[in-house]
């Protein structure tokens, strides 16, 4: 085992790691910070429902271990996408839309919506499926998750 | 404690570091990049090993250069990266067809080519693309790098010819020039799937005449090969629908793939060859 | 519903959104995971390595530390060792001397201080047993049924009989004959099984956790535990997802909890992860159906002859019940005099299954849709005119002799889907095996048509008697409003805001002063399990009248209270009374609260005096009321790989009254999801050692965004005249007939019949190129 000591920024806020190197970050996020809206489904890095985003990429917490983040890594997880502009968006239309069934995939999609509008902020419906091609929901169908995303991305103020 | 936090994990900032590290049996570790293989692995009940040494972002490994007549792909560069590399998809175009069906999104922005190389696994959906382009792999250590051919890379199920003490720094992969490349996978479903049987294929046409033709598998043995008998029926031959018939068949007869969970040996056999029909079919 | 209520909230019919969104999508809500319990044990449960044999002994490793672990075995039950389930057959634990069934057994539960320390001494148990051959699936009991139908070892048998079948044979013109089957199915569920079990100073237990049926545990575990009903207390956390799959196994698992928690004085909790909850927790049962019919050449069925069986595993736990809805839902669907269905559980070495949505009537729907279209195939009709033809409207009598006295959707979810789905059409532009012009795929498609009987079977409504309150109270912002008192618990579908809907339009009162607090035996009646597409029909007519109780009681007291005796209404949050100045509710009921104490309406439901059934005979009226469905597929199949995709679903349904469109839509995508990767990919066999194959998300292949179909639903509604506000059953039917309806469109586009799904590239390519032949 090993240790590491380390600086984040999680959610806008600084914060001082330390743990053991091959620490899941979903484990640390949630244990460590009791940020547990971030969820295990599968601990294989299938089912998405842990999906954070670690410089600007979404990943899979639960198959990455904390000693791989350096210094000045700024992570976002569902409980700070609330203070996005496009994450209140994107949860509203969750909301709007009837895209929320159990709940337990949601943070998950929510985090890879938020992703995925970033990097493009007026995606095709088939964009909007490849971007959530990583998140497993049982519930919906995905039907009117899709169309929530459709619907956040159609209130995304217009740049340029 | 769970299993991975076991781990004595090292994190060498540079690559000489890194391979100061895996020249001694006392210091070396499993080689660890972006995990989306081994912290699998490990979660699942392969035991995890003592130590590990981080690849992960080395500086050394990150890079995509392009040469006259051949690109340079750093290890460490993720499958992502390569999807978003206009360059790469101009010169090695199934390669990023391949990296785009890598898991998904979240998938992508971790697994690293030379990840997907190391773990060899026969399923592994790069490979195919990177053997076709009959290029190498540039393995380094502190006696120096060297550099192996991807067709003797894989050797045998799950191993690599790398020695302990290397670590794999770059994919050496000619240009496709006018040839045509082709990469399709047959997937449990559409995304976060591995593969039943995928091919990739590079082959150049002039004048109606099949000038070369290389053309992998994965998923049917177990190793990613390239189906040489195909490929020398192939060279000089004009693409004509007998001949497309013949290499279906000739890859279906040449092929020895197994039963597992994902797929049977049967529909394995045939559908090597219906891609095989696929990649001429689509020249 | 009287006049007085609807006039000025009117939810119900509205797509008003969830009550419980915003706190999950914001991650604030807590999922028994997500709950710091301090001081806890975690529980882990130590299984059988083998499918069949007798437990010798239980050997704890004496080279490990076993300070402040706690083992229990099945000396350490207080009671009697079985779970009561539908038979008291099933030991809570084996124990020693004593059978071991199927493979991963619990044989003992040890609890320590971290989950990882109980997973390491529950591997430090060595169990000794002397192995018996086992017969590992359904596949082999079948083999034997056919062989030799006496040594098939059931565990329950039913038979369905209507008229005269070998007269119906005799008349007919023609016969067909078919088998159908499907393997397992895995609920799935995003969160894994999960509970905590506090042991009580009193001697009794709280088990908390992610639990579909707070009341079964209640009921199920007095034996064991040797505790009384009112003793064992279940409170339900948010579930995330469940599907059935959290029906009857948290029985289990708060007995699993109970016993190291009653030994150590702690709480002990039990949580899954995927592996474990992939590998021992009940799944869909595979079923084998054969069906024999005989028809006039003018197409009348004439004789329904089906032989069903289910896989029921190990133990029969729930599966008579399974079964039973199975046989139901066999012929259903359909006009036709003589009828006689044979259903059997058959029991294997396997892990028990149980429910999953549907419940026996998707495998019995799977047979007869499939077979539906090869009789049609036989006559040289279309499956839709065929369907159209004979299928079973208002005025016919089901196989048990049921009248379909009420106005229903049959007819009306037939020709809706036809004509949204522009099926005749493209039933012409169908591959039938070869490419036509311009196509670069096999194309087909297909269409199901099929019931879904709402709550309990026959008469268990009239006897289970569901009750529930609707209760006056101080709301956790301290002002007055109204709390719902049920047992249904919110799982994903919809129910917190379905009934507070339900409610509100009852109580004439914004929703804003309701609550669905979630389901705790110790708060809520017996309003009975989430289950069998019975909430929205029976508990939501509990809750509406309860509302109205509760109303009639509100504006009694005002009246007396605020306006001298003059008749007071609530309408639209106010008490009103002519002449007077309108009062707000909040006014009212915290006078209420505060004069009278509490106050709350209650109802227990009746069904109607019509409803008779004989259990024995399996004779009469087996659901008191069905919704009913149509579903289209198209299929694309790649002729070069044979991969198939499913481009387009339509589902027109008939769930009576719509209370919410949202969700009900909601619930319809989803459940066709489900049937759709029951349908194509969803795998799952058992190896020679007795354990599934596919135990982990990378090889139980479930459905992502990129593979679904655009879908269509559209709602007829014909509501439920006897139970206000008139909503039947919903949760189950959107899984019953999308796999028929896409096995049907595969023949329309390959010219062969697949008879057993999943029907992946593996068995297309088998049907079309390995000479193994469908027949039509």
């Amino acid at each position: 085992m090993s240790t590491i000591k380390r600086t984040w920024k999680v959610n806008g806020k600084s914060v001082a790691v330390r743990a053991p190197a091959g620490r899941r970050l979903l484990d640390f996020l949630r244990e460590d910070l009791g940020l547990v809206g971030s969820k295990e489904g599968c601990g294989e890095g299938e089912c998405g429902a842990c999906t954070v985003i670690v410089d600007g990429e979404p990943v899979v917490s639960c198959i990455l271990p904390v000693g791989q983040l350096p210094d000045g890594t700024e992570i976002l997880t569902v409980e700070g996408i609330e203070k996005k502009r496009a994450g209140r968006l994107i949860q509203q239309a969750f909301v709007e839309c009837g895209a929320v069934q159990c709940g337990f995939c949601i943070p998950g999609m929510v985090v890879s919506s938020y992703a995925l509008l970033c990097r493009n902020p007026k995606p095709s419906v088939q964009a909007i499926r490849e971007g959530l091609a990583g998140n497993l929901c049982r519930c919906t169908g995905y039907t009117k998750i899709i169309q929530a995303v459709k619907l956040a991305a159609s209130r995304l103020p217009k740049r340029k | 404690m769970k299993t991975t936090e076991k781990i004595d994990i090292r994190f060498p900032k540079t690559l000489a570091e890194a391979l100061r590290l895996q020249a001694r049996e006392e210091t070396r570790g499993k080689l660890l990049a972006g995990g989306t293989d081994l912290m699998v692995q490990w979660a699942s009940g392969v035991p995890a090993p003592g130590r590990a040494t981080s690849i992960w972002n080395l500086p050394e490994l990150s890079s995509i250069e392009i040469f006259p007549g051949h690109v340079e792909i750093g290890a460490g560069v993720t499958h992502a990266f390569l999807c978003d590399c206009p360059q790469i998809r101009a010169h090695v175009p199934a390669l990023v067809a391949a990296a785009a069906t890598v898991g998904a999104k979240q998938i992508q922005a971790r697994g690293t080519l030379g990840g997907n190389a190391a773990n060899a696994s026969p399923a592994g959906d790069t490979a195919p693309a990177l053997l076709v382009t009959g290029g190498s792999v540039v393995l380094a250590s502190l006696s120096g790098t060297r550099e192996i051919p991807l067709s003797q890379f894989w050797t045998a199920y799950r191993q690599i010819a790398a020695r302990p003490d290397e670590i794999i720094v770059a994919f050496r992969l000619p240009q496709k020039g006018k040839a045509r490349e082709r990469f399709r996978k047959i997937g449990t479903r559409r995304a976060q799937a591995i593969s039943k049987v995928m091919a990739a294929s590079r082959i150049l046409v002039e004048k109606g005449i099949i000038q070369s033709a290389a053309i992998a598998l994965g998923s049917v043995a177990p190793t990613p090969v390239r189906l040489g008998a195909v490929e020398s029926f192939l060279a000089g031959k004009s693409l004509s629908p007998a001949v497309i018939d013949e290499a279906e068949r000739l890859a279906q007869a040449t092929v020895q793939p197994i039963a597992d969970i994902r797929s049977s040996a049967e529909y394995r056999r045939w559908a090597s060859g219906r891609l095989v029909r696929d990649a001429l079919e689509n020249l | 519903m009287t006049k007085r209520t609807s006039q000025s909230i009117r939810l119900v019919g509205k797509g008003m959104p969830r009550v419980d969104a915003d706190g999950k999508v914001c991650g604030t809500t807590r999922y028994i995971n997500d709950i710091d319990y301090k001081g806890i044990l975690h529980g882990a449960v130590v299984r059988s390595p083998v499918p069949r044999g007798i437990l010798k002994a239980i050997v704890p490793d004496a080279a490990f530390d076993w300070t402040g672990i706690t083992l229990a075995t099945a000396k350490d039950i207080p009671g009697i060792n079985v779970v009561h389930m539908h038979d008291r057959t099933m030991p809570l634990l084996a124990e020693i001397g004593g059978e071991i069934r199927y493979r991963g057994e619990p044989v003992g539960v040890v609890a320590a201080k971290t989950p990882e320390l109980a997973a390491e001494a529950a591997r430090r148990i060595r169990l000794e047993i002397d192995e018996l051959p086992p017969l590992l699936t359904l596949e082999e009991a079948v083999a034997i049924f056919k062989s030799a139908p006496g040594q098939l070892d059931t565990m329950k048998e039913q038979d369905i009989v209507k008229g005269d079948i070998a007269k119906g044979f005799a008349e007919a013109d023609e016969i067909l004959e078919a088998e159908y089957r499907a393997g397992h199915q895995e609920q799935l569920y995003l969160e894994n099984q999960g509970l905590v079990v506090f042991p009580q100073k009193d001697g009794s237990i709280l088990s908390e956790g992610s639990i579909q049926c707070p009341y079964f545990p209640v009921h199920e575990l007095n034996d064991p535990l040797k505790l009384p009903p009112e003793k064992i207390r279940v409170r339900q956390t948010p579930i995330g997802g469940a599907f059935g799959g959290k029906e009857d196994y948290p029985t289990m698992l708060t007995g699993y909890a109970a016993l190291p928690a009653l030994k150590s004085g702690k709480p002990v909790k039990i949580t899954y992860e995927r592996n474990e909850d992939i590998l021992f927790t009940p799944k869909r049962h595979p079923v084998w159906v054969r069906y024999k019919t005989g028809f006039k050449k003018d197409g009348t069925l004439t004789a329904i002859e089906c032989d069903y069986i289910l896989d029921g595993g190990a133990y029969l736990t729930i599966s008579d019940v399974v079964m039973f809805r199975g046989i139901l839902h066999c012929a259903v669907a359909y006009r036709c005099d003589n009828v006689v269905i044979r259903g059997k559980v058959a029991r294997t070495n396997s892990m028990p299954c149980g429910a999953f949505r549907g419940f026996g009537a998707p495998q019995a729907i799977w047979g007869i849709e499939s077979h539906m279209d090869a009789i049609a195939a036989r006559l040289g009709k279309a499956p839709h005119e065929y369907r159209l033809q004979v299928h079973a409207r208002p005025g016919d009598r089901t196989p048990t002799g049921q009248l379909l006295t009420e106005e229903n959707g049959s007819t009306a979810c037939l020709k809706l889907a036809l004509r949204r789905s522009d099926f005749a059409k493209k039933l012409r532009q169908v591959s039938r095996g070869r490419l036509r012009k311009g196509q670069k795929k096999l194309y087909g498609v297909g269409m199901s048509f099929f019931a879904h009987g709402s709550a309990f079977t026959g008469d268990g409504e009239a006897k289970f008697k569901a009750k529930g309150r609707v209760e006056l109270a101080a709301l956790e912002n301290g002002k007055p409003g109204v709390n719902i008192r049920v047992s249904s618990t919110e799982m994903g579908q919809g129910v917190h805001t379905i009934f507070t809907q339900i409610a509100a339009d009852a109580l004439s009162l914004d929703p804003a002063f309701i609550r669905y607090p979630m389901a705790d035996t110790g708060l809520v009646p017996n309003s009975g399990p989430t289950v069998a597409s019975r909430t929205t029909m029976v508990v939501g007519n509990v809750v509406h009248r309860a509302s109205l109780d509760l109303k009639n009681q509100i504006e009694a007291f005002a009246s007396l209270r605020f306006f001298q005796g003059a008749p007071a209404e609530l309408r639209a949050s106010q008490l009103v009374a002519k002449g007077r100045k309108p009062l707000p509710f909040a006014k009212v009921a915290k006078a209420m609260l505060a004069e009278v104490g509490s106050a709350s309406g209650f109802f227990q439901f009746v069904l109607p005096d019509s409803i008779q059934w004989d259990q024995q005979t399996f004779k009469g009226d087996s659901y008191p009321g069905y919704s009913w469905s149509a579903n289209v597929a198209e299929v694309e199949i790649d002729p070069l790989t044979c991969e198939i995709s499913v481009p387009r679903v339509t589902a027109v349904i008939d769930i009576g009254r719509v209370i919410n469109p949202v969700t009900a839509s909601g619930q319809v995508e989803g459940g066709l999801t489900q049937a759709l990767g029951y349908a194509v990919m969803e795998k799952i066999g058992t190896g020679r050692n007795g354990l599934y194959d596919a135990a982990r998300l990378q090889t139980y292949i479930i459905p992502t965004a990129l593979d679904i179909p655009e879908y269509d639903v559209k709602f007829v509604e014909y509501p439920y005249s006897f139970a206000p506000p008139g909503g039947k059953g919903l949760g189950e039917l959107p899984m019953d007939g999308l796999a028929p309806a896409i096995a049907n469109a595969v023949e329309a586009a390959t010219g062969r019949r697949l008879r057993q799904i999943p029907i992946t590239p593996e068995a297309i390519f088998e049907a079309l190129h390995a000479g193994k032949k469908g027949t039509p």
